[in-house]
């Protein structure tokens, strides 16, 4: 979802703008540094993968389809910082050439996409992708990098005070979790399938430090977003009747005095958006892990 | 393809194309930002920036047309979102949605339809852009055609065949990649057997004329004083 121009008020653009800038030329010097210029080439055809993939619909059920949006895919194959520089010229080229996504709103976009999403989607793989997880940590990539695209996004739009009826809210969020999966599946069906063709292609991931505090970074960074825009959130989860399962499952054991810690508002807020990130994450676990059963037979 | 269009409608000639990117990038982004923060008055200033417009777009001898068909990309979606605002009970705010996202659409098509991509790309780098990333767009661009091209051959022949089920369109989208990657390095090694050291020469570069300053000064005030004639009118 590529937020256009006008959407985003100024506050929001100007300071993701101002937070896109110097991250992306970090990556991009830190993915240039790591390796020679040979991966200019590379990325710049890898990027044009990527809107090729577009061309090449997945059947989901009858007469529906969908297709690859690739930042976890790419994330595998390159390595998260390449990704993220082939994710920004993607947008670059489609903020421009296509007009798909606003110029001033491409810090937005970036951010999104090409920074979270990426990294989101490397964060399962990075954890559990060496070991006994790695279908599931596969799965789980392609759906936490799309979510977190989508949960960015809508956050967003709701801090910059467009206005989405709880309804609303709640089909956009059925949709962006059904394309998640979709993205999840798509994404461990093409690993495996290349694993076919040439093993060796999909890197195994290594630990880097900068990559932890980058995982950390992101996750406080979902929880204050979270927190800030938890109307929509709660909302959402009072109209599927988590909340309710949840308050319950929360008050009980604490039911003999009063929990005089959440009723600090911003706490309140904060941990609403934590559980909630939570929820989302270990049904990501959950589906990929059945999802990858269900592969291997 | 569409983008075609947009490549030779950048490759005209017209004193717009003639001048220097940056001075395009810095007018289309004053632009940009006057929109984005317009507030009061919002009809009748967006009304004065799409005249404005229009006059760049007659000055520069693109299909006037054609140009603001071609805009209309970014409706579908902001129609989806004004919509939603005017369930939700704020109707004004996807006008301004509507308003916004196209007259900021036309702005950038401006910008490049009168600028070829190499060149607009060269100008972002002038002004400070990471020459990386940037020189990744241009590979992007320059390959984007070629091997959608053969995604399209792809799905095509797996159309004659009956339709792709899910596992062997993963299938083909692997074999796309492989063959990307080999393509990659093949473009890499006849890059360095014709010499390529790190860096593209494009079109030589343009210097900065007194015209440029002139056509930069003209178009980064012009709607700044459009709209706040017109938000004083209006008040």
């Amino acid at each position: 979802m590529h937020i256009p121009d006008g959407f985003l008020s100024t506050p929001v653009w100007a300071t993701l703008d101002a937070a896109a800038l110097p991250s992306v030329v970090v990556i991009a010097r830190r993915a240039q540094r790591g390796f020679d210029e040979s991966r200019i080439p590379l990325l710049g055809v890898m990027g044009a993968f990527v809107f090729a993939a577009q061309m090449i619909n997945f059947p989901v059920g009858v007469g529906t389809t969908g297709h690859l949006v690739g930042g976890a895919l790419l994330a595998y194959l390159l390595g998260p910082g390449a990704a993220s520089v082939v994710m920004t010229s993607i947008l670059i080229i489609q903020a421009l050439v296509f007009q798909d996504g606003g110029l001033l709103a491409l810090g937005a976009n970036v951010t999104n996409m090409a920074i979270f999403g990426v990294l989101a989607g490397y964060l399962p793989y990075y954890l559990w992708g060496g070991g006994r997880w790695r279908r599931v940590s596969i799965f789980a990539g392609g759906v936490l990098s799309v979510l977190t695209s989508a949960a960015l996004a809508l956050s967003e739009l709701l801090i910059s005070g467009v206005k989405m009826p709880a309804t609303v809210l709640g089909i956009s969020s059925l949709l962006f979790l059904v394309s998640a999966i979709l993205e999840g599946a798509i994404t461990l069906a093409v690993v495996q399938a290349l694993e076919g063709i040439r093993p060796g292609f999909v890197r195994k991931p290594k630990a880097s430090p900068a990559l932890g505090v980058a995982a950390i970074l992101l996750a406080t960074v979902g929880v204050l977003l979270a927190s800030t825009a938890p109307d929509g959130i709660w909302k959402l989860a009072m109209t599927t009747g988590i909340a309710g399962h949840a308050r319950s499952l929360f008050s009980t054991p604490f039911s003999g005095y009063e929990l005089s810690f959440l009723q600090t508002p911003w706490l309140r807020k904060a941990s609403a958006g934590l559980a909630g990130l939570a929820l989302i994450y270990g049904a990501c676990l959950l589906i990929g892990r059945a999802a990858a059963r269900n592969r291997s037979v | 393809m569409q983008p075609a269009l947009l490549d030779r409608w950048s490759r005209q000639a017209s004193i717009l194309h003639r001048r220097d990117p940056r001075a395009k990038i810095a007018a289309a982004l004053v632009f940009l930002v006057v929109v984005a923060t317009a507030q009061p008055a919002l009809l009748p200033v967006s009304a004065g920036l799409f005249l404005f417009l229009c006059a760049g777009l007659v000055v520069a001898r693109l299909p006037l047309g054609g140009a603001l068909l071609r805009a209309g990309i970014v409706l579908p979606f902001t129609l989806t979102f004004a919509a939603i605002c005017w369930m939700a009970g704020d109707p004004w705010r996807g006008v301004s949605l509507i308003l916004k996202s196209y007259l900021s659409a036309l702005a950038v098509l401006l910008m490049v339809s009168t600028t070829p991509l190499p060149g607009l790309l060269r100008g972002f780098e002038r002004i400070g852009a990471p020459r990386f990333l940037l020189m990744v767009s241009q590979f992007l661009y320059r390959y984007l055609f070629v091997i959608t091209e053969q995604a399209q051959h792809m799905s095509k022949a797996a159309a004659c065949r009956g339709g792709m089920r899910f596992r062997a369109a993963a299938g083909a989208l692997a074999v796309l990649f492989a063959r990307s990657y080999s393509q990659a390095e093949d473009i890499h090694r006849a890059m360095l057997s014709r010499g390529f050291e790190g860096r593209f020469h494009g079109p030589e570069d343009t210097r900065f004329r007194a015209a440029d300053a002139l056509f930069a000064a003209a178009a980064c005030c012009a709607p700044l004083l459009l709209r706040l004639v017109i938000e004083r009118v209006a008040a």
